[in-house]
C-alpha cells in the first residue's frame, strides 16, 4: 500500500466528494465537516457507484418515556445513499446504517501541506 | 480347470465392472465436476483476458509500495447556497421560524393553536406560488435535510385536500405548466 496523491486540499471543499480510479480499485473520497472519507466506489448490493449518490443526515424517530412518537427527525451524522437501490452507509464508518456487519472497504487519507493522499 | 460355477462367477465380475466403467464415462468425473462449479462461480476466463498468471500476481505484490495511476473520474461538488440580502420583516420571520422549531424539538405541539397554523400555511403558500408565478423560482425548504419524507407528504396531501384535489391532478397540471 502507498500514499497515491489525489489532489490539493485547497480544491476540496467540505462537501465536495471526488471520484478516482488508483490502480484497480474505483474510490469515492468526501470531505465532511473537514475530515476525508475514502471508500471503494463498488455497493455491496450489487456493485452500483456507491459513493456517488445524495449525502443525505441520518432520520431518527423520537419517543417520549411513554414510546408516544414525537416524529422523525435528522441527527447530526451524515449518510451517503447509493443512487441504484438506496444501501445507505455512514459517512464515518462505511458501515450500512440497518446492518453494520455490511461495510465498504475503507480507505486511509493523509493530508501533507495542501497535498492529499489516498492510502491504497 | 475351473468348474462352470466359477467361470459364470468370474464372467458376471467382469460385466459389472465394464458397466461400472461405462457409467463413469457417461457421468462427470470428479475434475470436471470441480471445474465446471468453478466455472459457474467465476465465469468463464474470457480470452481477451487470461486468467492472471503467478509472475503478474508477484509483479503487483513488488508494486504495491510504488504509486499507481490516479485517474480522476468525477468531482461532485457540494451544493452551492446563494445568500440574498435580508430585510426587517424576513429577520422577524426567521426568528419566529427558529422559535417555532424549537417547540417542537421540545414536543409542544400545542405552542400554537390551529387558526395560527392555518394563517401562517395560508399566507406562506400564497407568497410562494405568487413568487414562483412570477418567475422567481427558489426551493421551498432550505436543504434536503430541513425537513423529512414524511413531513413533506403529510403537509402536501393536507394541502391537496383542503382544496378538493387528487394526486393525479396535481402530476397532470405539472406536466402541463411545467412548474
Ligand atoms: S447496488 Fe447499491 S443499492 Fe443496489
Amino acid at each position: 500500500m502507498a500514499e497515491q496523491f489525489i489532489g490539493k486540499a485547497s480544491e476540496f471543499k467540505d462537501g465536495d466528494r471526488q471520484i478516482v480510479r488508483i490502480g484497480e480499485d474505483e474510490i469515492g473520497i468526501f470531505r465532511h465537516e473537514g475530515q476525508y472519507y475514502a471508500y471503494s466506489n463498488f455497493c455491496l448490493h450489487q456493485g452500483g457507484p456507491a459513493c456517488e449518490g445524495l449525502t443525505i443526515a441520518n432520520v431518527e424517530e423520537r419517543l417520549r418515556p411513554d414510546k408516544t412518537s414525537m416524529g422523525l427527525h435528522f441527527t447530526d451524522s451524515m449518510n451517503f445513499v447509493c443512487p441504484w437501490h438506496g444501501y445507505e452507509y455512514d459517512m464515518k464508518t462505511g458501515c450500512h446504517v440497518k446492518d453494520k456487519s455490511i461495510k465498504l472497504r475503507k480507505y486511509d487519507v493523509v493530508t501533507k501541506g495542501n497535498d492529499v493522499y489516498v492510502v491504497a | 480347470m475351473s468348474s462352470p460355477r466359477t467361470v459364470t462367477a468370474k464372467a458376471s465380475a467382469k460385466t459389472s465392472r465394464a458397466a461400472k466403467k461405462s457409467a463413469s464415462d457417461e457421468g462427470m468425473s470428479r475434475a470436471d465436476k470441480v471445474n465446471f462449479i468453478s466455472a459457474m462461480m467465476d465465469g468463464l476466463p474470457s480470452k481477451d483476458a487470461p486468467a492472471k498468471t503467478r509472475t503478474e500476481k508477484v509483479a503487483r505484490k513488488a508494486s504495491a509500495n510504488k504509486p499507481l495511476k490516479v485517474e480522476i473520474l468525477r468531482k461532485i461538488s457540494a451544493p452551492v447556497i446563494v445568500a440574498t440580502p435580508s430585510n426587517a420583516l424576513s429577520d422577524e420571520a426567521r426568528k419566529f421560524a427558529a422559535a417555532i422549531e424549537d417547540k417542537v424539538a421540545s414536543g409542544d405541539f400545542d405552542a400554537l393553536t390551529p387558526e395560527a397554523v392555518q394563517a401562517l400555511m395560508t399566507a406562506l403558500c400564497k407568497f410562494y406560488s405568487c413568487n414562483v408565478e412570477a418567475g422567481n423560482k427558489f426551493a421551498v425548504v432550505k436543504d434536503r435535510h430541513s425537513i423529512t419524507g414524511t413531513d413533506a407528504m403529510i403537509t402536501c396531501g393536507a394541502l391537496l385536500k383542503a382544496v378538493d384535489l387528487q394526486v393525479f391532478e396535481l402530476g397532470m397540471w405539472q406536466s402541463w405548466s411545467g412548474l
